[in-house]
């Protein structure tokens, strides 16, 4: 037993980085999966497709799911879901309208401090279902199917249902439509900055591995002496957090509450996350993938309009791709990993 | 010499069921006590009691003397004591390091670890360096524990729960999944923990193991100690006679028995 | 072995693009010798809605006429989150027009205003935005005209008058608050009716029947209603029968599209306000043209209505009313 020590360490030096290539590699394949996406529609619409114009529209109708898909990654490692990110988003969205009507001016005052209202509700939303789901062992499926219509049931009372349109000045012409350098749009660089702190939140800190050993075994972390309740109320707060954040964005991208224009956003968000590899039995993830499995339907969908595809066919395109791709990422999981089974830890409570 | 971790009269109620009913218990420095009964007789009760997984209902611990109360897996991590389950408690997506370090994380110096960064590369190495002094063999340090062979995860908790107990080890069942060599292997991994100074206690149901590695074998029947003896001075007969109850060594304590 | 599992799916997906696209092709393509065929893009305000599937109707067959190229998208809800990136897909593609139906007034100012920007000449069909200048010409029913005619279908249907009442979808869509307000100003103007106001359904039938409930109790004398989409005409409905009110109570619909039909001829509703989408529509390609060979344009156009009733719905004038589900 246990002589060839001195060997054993160098194969222990190779091994570790052949680990983390392997899963690099995973993320490299959905890049893929894109950059061929985009090839074949460039080589259709070679004089329409990529060209400044559109990339900068693709990325900057990606920009506020990315920002919703960073809190989705979260909570799905963990194994739960949320689906109530949308509603939060208008609900934050009408109160910091409401909040910047009041104030009046459109300078950047009113614009920070409806951005901070707007992330204060939504860290509000966030903390309600994490209690809920972590403290009172409600499944998160069915916090959050409520807190989806709670939200927006009170977006609707505080507005009578009409959607607010004032959104100061500064917050439209410069976050929603302005550009940071040539033709970098500013929501893209701020959703930007957002999706590169939250892989490095996920990737290179506690909170991130914490997240990461949730989702994998959460009675591994209780032995350990992880305060597993408490880190699943911080990742729901965290994904209510940025649906606030969102909800600025989105009055400022469309000059609206759009009150009745989220109800797919939370679905659209998890086809991302599930397309980028993020496993929805928990454990497995990242924020990487999660952006370019939101580009992907974004793109067909725009390389459809381009090639003037039928919209109906664009949804029936979508919806293959996600399983296709879900598929085969499961089909490899299942081939490399041993172990675990599959079970959709969401629907259960969470009991002890 | 005092035992290190020494319990007397641990009660545990599960519903109807009374898992443990006055059950003693003590294991000293450095020695290896091996813990063994029938199933249901309560040994991983009272493996769960002492690690601060299921608190006893009633009963008293003491801890070099001291009483003490291990109310959490915490507690019982403070106090120098590491278990490794049955079911290993790893997580399966989780590589061999995180798995060492999980709710033990060494952060970077200043402001960066405050913020929550780990040092991975130093956490990396003492995990290398705890899997090399105990001989495990572990692949691949970087790619998710659920994916290695059963002997490999035992090597891991193992290693994991060596490099941090101080005091006491508990290990439910380390080879019950195992085939021989790995088994041979986790004997080892034992014999070494202990040499080191640490009480080791171990529950399994093969006496041939608990035979070749034991210092010390209490037999546990319907929620009590009913036997202890010197491995030395035993035999594999006189074992299934206490596990049985065709021999009984502590009569006073089975007169609470109807 | 896997990344042969994944290059193979991904070639599966592009494979189904590939064939979805030739699958369906572009619509309306016609080859005129009247110079430059121009390319135009039609972007509806919901996908597969018999309104927008009869402008289409119109707007083929006007792009057939004057030989240009008509391609039509739109998005899966009346949405501007879902209509925006669809708009900004077709401005990359670089048509000559755009005719839009816009799904918000706000939301889509500066998306149509980018179109404009990339020198794409914008017809507005149907719906607005808060500033139509960005547009060479705006289509749409003069709907404070179709309030007014559903009042007139009241004052035919119960010409003696009393009170009326008017279950709105929900505000801040100018079309329809242009209807209500039509219907308000002729109900205010006439002194045999008495106007209650307006209620909002949220395009809720359920919500629009308890609407109705309630204010029969409060006003048991309500001789019509005017309720401006079909889901508040159905809940409407189901609210006079609760009511036991039947016949006593005229409920006017909007909109001529299957649905409001089939109401129509079960006695739902006694009479529908029909727009002209094949109008709008013909009249869009008409605009859009107009500005693109140079010559001047309408700023901006209003269609009118026709009355449909169980009376004239089987007449070659109800027929011609009534939406298409397809050209």
């Amino acid at each position: 037993m246990a002589t060839t020590t001195g060997g054993g360490t160098n194969t222990v030096i190779t091994d570790a980085s052949r680990g983390q290539r392997l899963r690099r590699l995973q993320a490299l394949q959905i890049l893929v999966l894109l950059a061929v996406t985009m090839t074949v529609f460039g080589i259709a619409r070679p004089d329409t497709f990529l060209t400044v114009f559109n990339i900068r529209g693709i990325v900057q109708n990606t920009s506020i799911y990315a920002v919703l898909g960073v809190g989705m990654t979260f909570v799905i490692i963990t194994g739960g879901i949320d689906l109530s990110i949308g509603s939060v988003l208008v609900f934050s969205g009408v109160v910091a309208a409401k909040t910047m009507d009041a104030m009046g001016g459109q300078g950047w005052g009113t614009a920070l401090a409806g951005a901070a209202v707007a992330c204060c509700c939504g860290l509000g939303w966030g903390l309600f279902n994490g209690f809920m789901i972590a403290k009172a062992k409600v499944p998160a499926l069915v916090v959050t199917l409520g807190t989806l219509s709670a939200a927006l049931g009170f977006a609707q009372i505080i507005t009578k249902g009409l959607d607010l349109r004032s959104a100061p000045q500064v917050l439209v012409s410069k976050v929603g439509f302005g550009n940071v350098v040539w033709q970098i749009p500013t929501l893209s660089v701020i959703a930007a900055v957002v999706v590169v702190v939250g892989i490095v939140l996920l990737h290179r800190t506690r909170f991130g591995l914490y997240t990461y050993a949730v989702g994998s075994n959460a009675e591994a972390g209780r032995r350990v002496g992880l305060d597993v309740d408490l880190h699943l109320i911080k990742v729901y707060a965290l994904a209510g957090l940025l649906a606030g954040f969102a909800g600025i964005l989105n009055l400022a991208f469309f000059q609206s509450t759009t009150i009745g224009g989220q109800s797919n956003t939370p679905l659209n968000v998890i086809a991302g996350v599930a397309i980028g590899g993020t496993s929805l039995f928990g454990g497995v993830g990242s924020v990487f993938g999660t952006v370019v499995g939101l580009f992907i339907p974004i793109v067909l969908q725009n390389g459809f309009v381009q090639t003037n595809v039928q919209p109906f066919w664009q949804q029936v395109v979508v919806g293959a791709v996600l399983i296709a791709v879900v598929y085969v990422d499961q089909k490899r999981r299942t081939a490399a990993q041993r172990g675990k089974s599959p079970r959709f830890s969401f629907l259960k409570g969470r009991t002890r | 010499m005092t035992a290190l971790l020494e319990a007397r009269g641990l009660c545990k109620e599960y519903g109807q069921v009374q898992a443990l009913a006055g059950a003693d218990f003590e294991v000293r420095a450095g020695e290896v006590v091996a813990l063994i009964g029938d199933n249901g007789a309560g040994k991983s009760t009272l493996v769960r009691a002492l690690s601060g997984s299921e608190p006893p209902d009633s009963g008293t611990i003491r801890f070099n003397g001291e009483p003490v109360e291990i109310s959490s897996p915490t507690v019982a991590q403070a106090l120098g004591i590491e278990t490794v389950f049955q079911d290993l408690a790893l997580a399966p997506h989780l590589d061999p390091v995180q798995n060492m370090f999980l709710g033990r994380e060494m952060m970077r110096p200043g402001v960066l670890g405050r913020l929550g960064f780990m040092d991975v590369t130093r956490m990396r190495e003492r995990s290398r360096r705890a899997f090399d002094d105990l001989g495990a063999t572990v692949g691949d340090l970087g790619g998710p524990v659920g994916s290695m062979s059963g002997g490999q995860r035992q090597g891991i908790a193992v290693a994991r729960a060596a490099a941090w107990a101080s005091k006491v080890i508990f290990l439910d069942e380390p080879t019950a999944a195992l085939g021989v060599v790995q088994t041979a292997h986790v004997l080892d991994l034992i014999r070494r923990v202990s040499a080191g100074g640490i009480g080791v206690v171990f529950i399994s149901h093969s006496m041939p193991h608990v035979m070749e590695v034991s210092d010390r074998i209490q037999v546990m029947r319907r929620g009590r100690r009913v036997a202890t003896f010197r491995t030395s001075e035993t035999t594999m007969e006189e074992l299934v006679g206490a596990m049985t109850g065709a021999f009984q060594q502590e009569q006073g304590q089975q007169q609470g028995e109807a | 072995m896997n990344r042969k599992i994944v290059f193979r799916a991904a070639v599966a997906s592009l494979l189904l693009t590939v064939t979805a696209a030739c699958g369906s092709g572009s619509s309306g393509s016609s080859s005129s010798a009247s110079g430059k065929a121009y390319k135009i893009a039609f972007i509806q305000g919901v996908s597969g809605d018999a309104f927008y599937i009869t402008m289409q109707c119109g707007v083929q067959a006007e792009a057939k006429a004057e030989g240009v190229t008509v391609t039509t998208q739109g998005p899966q809800k009346f949405d501007p989150t879902l209509q925006t990136p669809i708009l900004q897909s077709v401005i990359a593609s670089k048509p000559d027009a755009i005719l839009i139906a816009p799904t918000d007034v706000s939301s889509m100012q500066q998306p149509i205003a980018q179109a404009k920007a990339n020198g794409i000449k914008v017809v507005l069909v149907d719906t607005t935005v808060s500033d139509p200048s960005v547009a060479v010409s705006a289509i749409a029913s003069d709907n404070s005209g179709g309030g007014k005619a559903a009042f007139d279908a009241v004052k035919k249907l119960a010409p003696q008058g009393g009170k009326v009442l008017v279950v709105g979808v929900q505000p801040g869509i100018s079309t329809t608050d242009a209807r209500d307000k039509g219907f308000a100003d002729a109900a205010k103007a006439d002194p045999a009716f008495t106007y209650l106001g307006v209620q909002y359904s949220q395009n809720d039938p359920a919500k629009a029947a308890s609407i109705v409930s309630a204010a029969l109790q409060k006003d048991p004398d309500i001789v019509g209603i005017f309720a401006s989409n079909l889901f508040s005409a159905e809940g409407t409905a189901t609210g006079v029968r609760q009511a036991g009110k039947q016949n006593k109570v005229k409920i006017i619909g909007f909109d001529a599209g299957p649905d409001q039909v089939r109401a129509l001829k079960d006695g739902t509703v006694q009479a529908l306000i029909a727009q002209q989408p094949a109008t709008i529509g013909s009249d869009g390609i008409q605009q859009a043209v107009k500005a693109l060979k140079g010559e001047s344009t309408t700023a901006s156009i209003k269609t009118g209505f026709t009355i449909v009733t169980k009376a004239n719905l089987n007449s070659a004038a109800g027929k011609a009313a009534v939406y298409k589900a397809g050209c």
